[in-house]
């Protein structure tokens, strides 16, 4: 079965902001070096980031066209052609964009295709037959493989809903924790590739729990044994491996569900990249963690929480090394050069528009920073002019008084607006009137709930509590209304 | 037709033959006789109040007995011109009410009915307080027959002061009373009644309804609505909608529209609902036009209107297109009070812009009313720009020992039920049965069982 990404992100509900900018430029001004970029990734997940850079950035699109060409050849799905030249072909007839058509950039290699679904068909009726025999046979493990290899085969060659059925099924024949440890492993590595993050958390939650057990049974093993000094570490090492795939499966959870604040704090929990294994690559490049990581946590973190967790973190900070300029982007943000910030965001972006776990959240993401920027640069002001804000963060001043009004309204900013001068003044708290006012309020508030909670308490000690109809005990949404 | 049996004054059991079940006019002759015997024994008053109300209700059938009641004595001589409501308050509580609901018989005189309401002795009409609730009944009724409902209100009014023990006691006759007033439009006579919150219900004092609550206190809003006074009006809307109930009623529906509309105009958003509200009110709410109106108030003010204008005859028909249009008219007056939340200075034509008003002189009479109305503070200049103000606060110290007092008088008030609660019969087999299950081993370190000795819990039985 094929997988239509276009329609996928059709489908998507998006913002309509984000749907505007979906076209993203490649210019010197937001520079994206699409070679470099792809190498990080292998398999699957890079053609289906080629899919989507031809989505977005019709500039890149033919040079996107050939990898993602070049890249099928290197997977087992012929129906990515189709894929692909759907996304090229959908991106070519938007009016502003002038593409070559698919036939002059490179062409589909069909004796590759024909081998390889001939290949498939016969694979999969060796291990639908394999699996067969050994269910007759009722071997719980060689059952347990067969549904894995089946799920591999079907994940390899794109039928993700036979694949999840497969691996799903396969779990009943677990003997072992570790069995579905490995199984909930397949199936993160599934929905991630496929994006269904709402599917993650369950599967990590059971991850988690096997995982529990597995440990639990190792160390009562060790311990029963002569050196169990010697044997912990070891034991841990491999956990904490596991560990971090299930953080970073969770932390995309988070950002799918656009709780960035959880997000960000496992982003930064992550553990060094070799203890990622072969999802690094396969599903995931390092710097993805430092972009990820620094814009959640920008948005949604206090700064001494950045300070601390985000400079101070030895493995995040190995993880910055990979895009240098998030850690541009962290210190201009520490040292309150917003103006900064924000022409880094916005020279950035298309880097950031072409993730495909990252794109549907830039908009809100770039938006929060933005605010907390602002919120931040007023903190220390008692007033100030407009117009002075409006240099610190390239703005005009209307956009300013808008972006502060807002913040205001939310709540963010304690503070009032004088719009004939320009000026905005923190709000003077008289704290003694306001717990005057507060107590106050509040007796009268407690004084009335007790009252009307005291006539509910004899109300039903009397049972005057409203009943049904007799007649018409059935229909108990309303009754008609009576002896009024 | 032999009356011989009927009895005389001792009470004896009625023994109404099928013959005289029947005669409802033929003899006149019959009913006289009774009825003397009736009056006789009520002015006799050898009998105390409730030897008399056991007679009075046992003296002949339920037909016989309220067609004899409702009759008069021989001669044309009415009964009730023989009794005096201070002396024989019981008496002349069975004639009246039954005389005000039998069809035949002679409407009494209103000059009886407000006599009696004035000087009736509380203490002895509550031996009969189902005759108390025809009685209101009936007078409402004899009202509307007359076609000047106005009349039943000062009867009405006299006899629910007078009656229960005090007016946080809840009675058939408030909602009787308060209905009238509204269906009359006299809401400032209900509003002696409405300032006391019913803390009590006693149903040995009344033979209440949960109707009578729900009826009580959702005319009362509609008082304190029609007289402008939102916070009590808000009060009584929520104290009706959220009544215990394991269905909603319909008066709880119509409450909650009314609820939702008077916060509206009263402080410009809605307040949570309180969580004892029945979940299907709140679901059946959220598909009214109601709640689209609510959650677009107060700034979308043109959806606001084509609301009103949509659903027009739906309003009308609700009888809520009053608040509607008082609440819509509010709708700028809320929005310009965020706006002082956020500005310090505004000119008139951005404030115009903000809340939806094109002309500017409209604005700033709007602007210069609320200021009057001491709504927001703020300063209007001649260049047409508004400078907004944080409202003075201001308190005195007799402010916060009143409210200190209050709030001492409430503890006591807790204190006391709580007291009396752990008195309760069922409080305490409960309470003991799980003190038995020890699933509740807190109990006794809370005190609920301290200093009383053992053994006179389940005599100690004053909580009614």
């Amino acid at each position: 079965m094929e997988i239509d990404y276009i329609e996928n992100e059709v489908s998507l509900s998006q913002p309509p902001a984000v749907q505007r900018r979906r076209i993203r430029p490649v210019d010197d001004a937001h520079p994206f070096d699409l070679d470099a970029y792809i190498s990080g990734y292998s398999g699957r997940t890079a053609f289906d980031r080629l899919v989507h850079i031809i989505s977005t950035c019709p500039t890149l699109a033919p040079q996107a066209l050939k990898l993602a060409f070049a890249q099928i050849e290197e997977l087992r799905d012929p129906t990515l052609y189709q894929t692909v030249m759907n996304a090229y072909d959908a991106v070519a007839d938007l009016p502003e964009v002038q593409l070559p058509p698919t036939s002059e950039l490179c062409s589909v290699n069909t004796a590759w295709c024909e081998e390889v679904t001939k290949k498939n068909q016969a694979e999969r009726t060796k291990l639908e037959v394999e699996l067969k025999t050994y269910s007759n046979n009722m071997i719980k493990e060689s059952i347990r493989m067969g549904h894995r290899d089946l799920g591999d085969f079907y994940r390899a060659t794109g039928d993700y809903i036979q694949a999840l059925k497969h691996y799903t099924k396969s779990r009943e024949f677990c003997s072992t924790s570790q069995h579905v440890l490995d199984m909930c492993l397949s199936v993160l590595e599934l929905v991630i590739e496929q994006r269904n993050y709402a599917h993650i958390s369950s599967y990590v939650f059971k991850a988690e729990g096997a995982l529990d057990t597995a440990s639990a049974a190792a160390t009562s093993n060790t311990t029963a044994g002569s050196n169990s000094a010697a044997q912990p570490p070891k034991k841990s090492a491999e956990r904490d491996q596991v560990q971090s795939k299930l953080d970073f499966a969770m932390a995309l959870f988070h950002l799918g569900q656009a709780n960035y604040e959880k997000a960000a704090q496992l982003f930064l929990k992550i553990g060094p990249p070799d203890s990622l294994g072969d999802w690094i690559g396969k599903l995931v490049a390092p710097g993805d963690f430092a972009v990820y990581g620094t814009l959640c946590a920008l948005a949604s973190m206090s700064r001494s929480a950045i300070k601390s967790q985000l400079t101070g973190n030895a493995i995040f900070s190995a993880y910055i090394e990979q895009e240098p300029y998030v850690r541009d982007l962290i210190q201009s943000y520490l040292s309150s050069d917003f103006k900064n910030v924000l022409e880094l965001l916005e020279r950035y972006s298309t880097r950031h528009y072409v993730d495909i776990h990252m794109y549907l959240h830039i908009y809100d993401l770039t938006n929060l920073i933005r605010n907390v920027a602002v919120v931040l640069y007023f903190q220390p002001f008692q007033t100030i002019r407009l117009d002075r804000m409006s240099t610190a963060f390239g703005w005009t001043v209307d956009e300013v008084e808008k972006e502060v009004v807002a913040l205001i309204q939310s709540g963010r900013i304690q503070g009032r607006v004088d719009s004939q001068n320009k000026i905005l003044k923190a709000r003077k708290a008289d704290h003694r009137a306001e717990l005057f006012a507060r107590a106050i309020k509040t007796a009268a508030e407690i004084q009335s709930a007790n009252r009307k909670l005291l006539l509910r308490m004899r109300l039903q000690q009397a049972d005057l509590v409203v009943k049904p109809p007799k007649r018409r005990e059935q229909d108990r949404a309303v009754e008609p209304l009576q002896g009024d | 037709m032999n009356q011989s049996g009927l009895p005389t004054p001792p009470p004896s059991t009625p023994t109404p033959n099928p013959a005289q079940s029947s005669s409802s006019a033929p003899s006149q002759s019959s009913s006289d006789v009774s009825l003397a015997s009736i009056v006789a024994t009520i002015t006799s008053a050898a009998s105390s109040p409730s030897h008399l109300n056991q007679y009075l209700r046992n003296c002949a059938s339920k037909d016989v007995r309220e067609v004899l009641l409702a009759s008069i004595l021989p001669g044309s001589q009415d009964p009730l011109t023989l009794l005096t409501a201070r002396d024989h308050t019981l008496g002349m509580l069975y004639i009246l009410s039954a005389r005000l609901h039998s069809v035949a018989s002679d409407k009494p005189l209103w000059h009886h009915i407000e006599s009696f309401c004035r000087d009736f002795i509380p203490e002895h009409a509550r031996v009969a307080p189902d005759r108390v609730t025809l009685l209101a009944t009936g007078i409402r009724q004899l009202a509307d027959v007359e076609g000047n409902p106005k009349l039943a209100i000062a009867p009405l009014s006299d006899l629910l002061v007078k009656y229960p023990p005090t007016l946080s006691h809840l009675t058939t006759i408030h909602p009787i009373f308060v209905t009238a007033c509204v269906a009359t439009r006299h809401f400032k006579s209900a509003i002696p009644v409405l300032t006391h919150p019913i803390t009590t219900i006693d149903l040995s004092l009344s033979d209440l309804t949960y109707q009578d609550n729900l009826i009580y206190h959702y005319a009362g809003g509609i008082a304190f609505a029609a007289l402008k006074d939102w916070p009590a009006a808000e009060e009584l809307f929520e104290i009706c909608a959220s009544s215990p109930g394991s269905v909603a009623s319909a008066i709880q529906m119509e409450a909650l529209k009314k609820l939702a509309l008077v916060q509206l105009i009263y402080r410009g958003k809605t307040s949570p609902p309180s969580k004892y509200m029945h979940p299907v009110l709140l679901r059946l709410f959220k598909a009214t036009p109601y709640s689209s109106f609510m959650n677009a108030y107060p700034l979308q003010r043109d959806y606001l209107r084509t609301i009103v204008e949509n659903e027009q005859q739906l309003f009308t028909n609700e009888r809520t297109l009053g608040l509607i249009t008082q609440a819509l008219n509010r709708a700028p007056r809320w929005a310009i009070k965020k706006l002082t939340t956020t500005y310090l200075t505004l000119h008139l034509s951005d404030i115009g812009r903000q809340v939806g008003i094109s002309d500017e002189t409209e604005v700033k009479s709007l602007i210069l009313s609320m200021i009057e109305c001491s709504e927001i503070s703020a300063e209007l200049f001649a260049d047409g720009t508004v400078s907004f103000s944080d409202p003075p606060v201001k308190f005195e110290k007799s402010d916060v020992d009143r409210v200190l007092a209050q709030a001492q008088q409430q503890d006591a008030l807790l204190v006391r039920l709580e007291k009396e609660m752990e008195r309760n019969k069922e409080y305490l087999t409960k309470a003991v049965k799980s003190k038995d299950d020890a699933s509740w081993p807190a109990m006794d370190e809370d005190g609920a069982f301290g200093e009383r000795p053992p053994g006179t819990w389940a005599e100690d039985m004053t909580f009614a």
